[in-house]
């Protein structure tokens, strides 16, 4: 018979991939963030792999997306541990999703910043990096440094920058200091509405990728920025500065959860408790990933400052309570769609 | 013979019992939980849906991106397969080759090519800026510009190769013989080729215009977070604030629309 | 000017349109800075290294390339007998069953997605199965309809010839019939592969841990980083795409099957 020999080659093929899918070991699956994969390869993935003897595997994506398919998924979990930002994260331990942490099987518990140890409020989280939102600026283009909020509000600027969306993690934080500078009170967001509807935006961006490009592109001079872009940003070779604000830079932490419904959760402690330990934190802050949440880490000047380390530093940062987001971050996304973007 | 009637259906069944399983019914599924309000039938998420401005803003919005890609790629293919006929015929096989290429490439390869050329420094404004047609630079990227462009870019070749086809079937002589007898450019174009190649518009329109609606990567990466079209507030309402009622509604519309313009094609009694 | 020449002017603007921002994304490649720039002030390969460095893009260009042969394979399993059934018989109900399989064309990938990962999910299915049925879903119309084409052209005549003469319909299909529309199937299966491997809207919702389509993971790759990393991959990516065009064509006038 005469079967086409492309047919053949992919029914030949066919059982071979299938082979290929089902393979299966003891796998710990991890829900993290897309940035700097290769570093977290290096220094969290692999090493651990070699610790535990068993397979991680990386599910990665923004909070939004993961949160939805961790929703999605409740009845039938497919990830052990899961990396959100805080009110992310508070939104999954609210909907039932996390496990309670036993803090007792984190060795490196007692390491940690008071910050970091129970950030969620309900014992289903340790923080295990922390970042400030504020304002990057081109120091060529603005020659009076940008000390406050309003600031963005200045003429010169007009047409010259770019927002967080709202749906971003920094989203919120920059609704939320832009009420507080302009006299707002936290029960009541009109405040910033009212002036972000003002301000002459150049355009939202959802990704940091996206803002790093519009400075690259020149298209913009200054943008509210979490802190964790800031390498990226250094890399366009722009004159960047980092705002030091004087009515307050936003401070979020990221975490770490076990996964209801995980078969692994001692393995998924075991993973957490490695991501804790002061060689992680310490590797990770040398690669310029996460600023560390770990006491014990010591870092070269030249290293921490272009990280958030210490207590002195994080003592500056307002961090916000994440029920607070929570309750009113449906009614901002409808508001910011009509009083900001229109 | 016996095998007659019953091998069709042998052939036919594995194909539809699949369909129907794994893609019928969930999509069916999907669509009817847009008319479910709790736990009854009623047509609240639609009418909450479309009681925001901004979602109709972002429905219109679709229509208009759609409308005018279909425009732009029907006026620039005509002239355009039209001039393949000029084209020597031992380079008509590369010509062919360079409209199919874009059509086999990743989208995401494809639209990532717009990032690094519509920016504010990006050679589109280098080149706009040194012709002296503008003084500033232009802002394109993350504007519903930059959404055209690469729309256009996606689906040109599918107008492109229908027409193309299209005017293969028309009499080589047609044109030269409408001229001769004294018909402008303009009255052969419309009195000749139009009526003759209508079929291929039709379809190469269907497919740019349900292109259009449907894309995602495109208006995700060039238009940003304020040009919204129906398949980016999909992906938002779905997979970031979880609103699936309003994700059903979305579908619903989006498959309506299609639908509409497959039904527009089969009337004209074209091909699927 | 002389307007004759208007025509084949428009038609080499709008292939500079097409395949120009290509070239763009090659130079932009071999830019030695570490953000995207264009055109680059220095000469660099390093990107091109990078992408085999990258763990995300090495599995989901294993995961992409698996899925796109499954999922070829499954649809020219279940494609083929519906062709040969269509084209060779005649089905009271033809029109449902040509509808329900151009159906997946018809459906907004989004919502094909979306579609799947509710139901699989209720299903408590895992990650590899909604993406393989949702893909050859997908390609099911594609198969149909280019190999339908090569059976329509194929005269029946030799076939019956066959079977009055003693062989089987099977055998006479495998013998005779498959022969001849074997580029038929190629060029369906290459069309479906394609259609597979470039696919973002339906693997949108569908990929999970450890499973991602490499367009999916070059969409999150670009989240997060603006390097020319995505150029140097576009650019293997594009060449890809060229080599398959040029052979296809060569052997089997592809255009002919678009």
């Amino acid at each position: 018979m005469k079967t086409p020999r492309h047919v053949r080659l992919l029914f030949t093929l066919l059982p071979l991939s299938l082979a290929a899918a089902q393979a299966q070991k003891t796998t710990l699956v991890v829900s993290g963030f897309g940035i700097a994969q290769d570093k977290i390869e290096k220094n969290i993935a692999k090493p651990f792999e070699a610790v535990c003897g068993c397979n991680v595997v990386f599910e990665v994506g923004n909070n939004a997306d993961r949160l939805a398919k961790l929703t999605a998924r409740k009845a039938n979990p497919n990830v052990d541990v899961v990396l959100l930002a805080d009110y992310f994260a508070k939104q999954a331990s609210n909907q039932g999703l996390f496990e309670k942490l036993d803090t007792a099987q984190l060795s490196n518990y007692g390491k940690l910043y008071d910050f970091a140890r129970d950030p969620l409020k309900d014992g289903t989280a340790v923080a295990f990096t922390v970042y400030s939102v504020s304002i990057v600026y081109r120091t060529d283009k603005i020659t009076k440094p940008i000390t406050s909020w309003k600031d963005l509000w200045r003429p010169e600027l007009a047409g010259k920058v770019a927002l967080p969306n709202i749906t971003t993690t920094q989203g919120p934080p920059t609704v939320w200091l832009v009420n507080r500078a302009y006299g707002g009170k936290d029960s009541d967001a009109s405040a910033a509405f009212g002036q972000l509807g003002k301000l002459k935006v150049l355009t939202y961006y959802n990704q940091s990728s996206q803002v790093t490009s519009l400075f690259a592109q020149d298209e913009i001079w200054a943008a509210p920025v979490g802190r964790f872009a800031w390498g990226g940003l250094l890399n366009t070779k722009k004159p960047l500065a980092w705002a030091r604000l004087s009515d307050g830079q936003a401070g979020l932490v990221n975490v770490a959860s076990v996964v209801k419904g995980s078969k692994n959760v001692a393995l998924a402690h075991k993973f957490i408790d490695f991501m804790l330990s002061t060689p992680v934190q310490t590797a990770q802050a040398l690669d310029l990933v996460d600023s560390p949440v770990n006491k014990q880490v010591k870092l070269p000047a030249a290293v921490a400052n272009q990280l958030t380390v210490g207590v002195s530093q994080v003592a500056g940062l307002r961090f916000m309570d994440t029920s607070y987001v929570l309750t009113n971050r449906d009614n901002w996304i409808q508001r910011w769609n009509r009083e900001v973007v229109k | 013979m016996p095998g007659r009637t019953v091998t069709p259906w042998l052939l036919v069944t594995p194909a539809l019992l699949f369909l129907t399983l794994v893609f019928l019914y969930p999509v069916v599924k999907l669509l009817l939980n847009s008319f479910s309000v709790g736990d009854t039938f009623g047509l609240g998420n639609y009418t909450s849906f479309f009681g925001d401005r901004f979602n109709l803003e972002v429905l219109w919005r679709t229509l208009r991106v759609a409308l005018v890609v279909t425009l732009v790629s029907a006026v620039v293919c005509y002239p355009a397969a039209y001039g393949i006929q000029s084209v020597p015929p031992r380079y008509r096989g590369l010509v062919t080759a360079l409209i199919i290429v874009p059509l086999m490439t990743s989208p995401v390869a494809r639209t990532y090519a717009w990032l690094v050329l519509l920016g504010q420094t990006g050679i589109v404004n280098t080149a706009l800026l040194r012709s002296g047609l503008v003084q500033e630079p232009v802002r394109i990227l993350y504007t519903e510009w930059a959404v055209y462009i690469g729309m256009a870019q996606l689906f040109i070749p599918l107008m492109l190769l229908t027409l193309i086809s299209a005017m293969e079937n028309l009499p080589r002589d047609v044109v030269p013989a409408a001229r001769s007898l004294g018909a402008t450019s303009l009255q052969s174009f419309t009195r000749v080729i139009l009526p003759l190649t209508r079929e291929g518009l039709v379809v190469g329109g269907t497919l740019v215009f349900t292109g259009c609606i449907t894309a995602y990567v495109t208006p995700a990466l060039l238009g940003g977070a304020r040009v919204q079209l129906l398949a980016t507030l999909l992906y938002q309402k779905a997979g970031v604030t979880v609103d699936y009622a309003a994700a059903s509604v979305i579908s619903v519309v989006m498959l309506a629309l299609t639908l509409t313009v497959a039904g527009v094609l089969r009337g004209r009694g074209g091909r699927t | 000017m002389n307007s004759s020449r208007v025509p084949i002017i428009i038609l080499y603007l709008t292939l500079v349109f097409l395949v120009g921002p290509f070239l763009v994304v090659f130079i932009a490649a071999f830019g030695g800075e570490p953000t995207l720039k264009f055109p680059p002030t220095s000469f660099s390969t390093q990107w091109f290294t990078k992408v085999f460095e990258v763990e995300s893009f090495r599995s989901s260009f294993l995961t992409s390339l698996g899925l796109g042969l499954m999922s070829t394979s499954l649809a020219l399993a279940l494609g083929i007998p519906v062709a040969y059934a269509l084209s060779r018989f005649r089905l009271p109900g033809a029109v449902v069953i040509q509808t329900v399989l151009t159906s997946p064309a018809l459906v907004p990938g989004l919502v094909v997605g979306l579609a799947l990962l509710q139901y699989f999910i209720n299903l408590g299915g895992s990650v590899y199965p909604s993406l393989l049925a949702a893909h050859t879903a997908l390609l099911l119309p594609y198969v149909v309809r280019v190999v339908s084409t090569s059976l329509i052209n194929l005269k029946p005549d030799i076939e019956e010839a066959a079977i009055s003469l003693g062989a089987s319909r099977l055998t006479a299909f495998r013998l005779v019939v498959l022969p001849n529309i074997r580029g038929g199937v190629a060029a369906a299966a290459v069309l479906a592969f394609i259609t597979s491997f470039d696919q973002v809207a339906v693997s949108l919702f569908l990929t999970g841990p450890g499973v991602s389509t490499l367009p999916i993971s070059m969409l999150t790759f670009m989240e997060y980083n603006y390097d020319p990393t995505i150029a140097a991959l576009s650019t293997l990516l594009i060449i890809f795409s060229i080599g398959l065009v040029l052979v296809f064509e060569r052997v089997l006038g592809l255009s002919r099957y678009v």
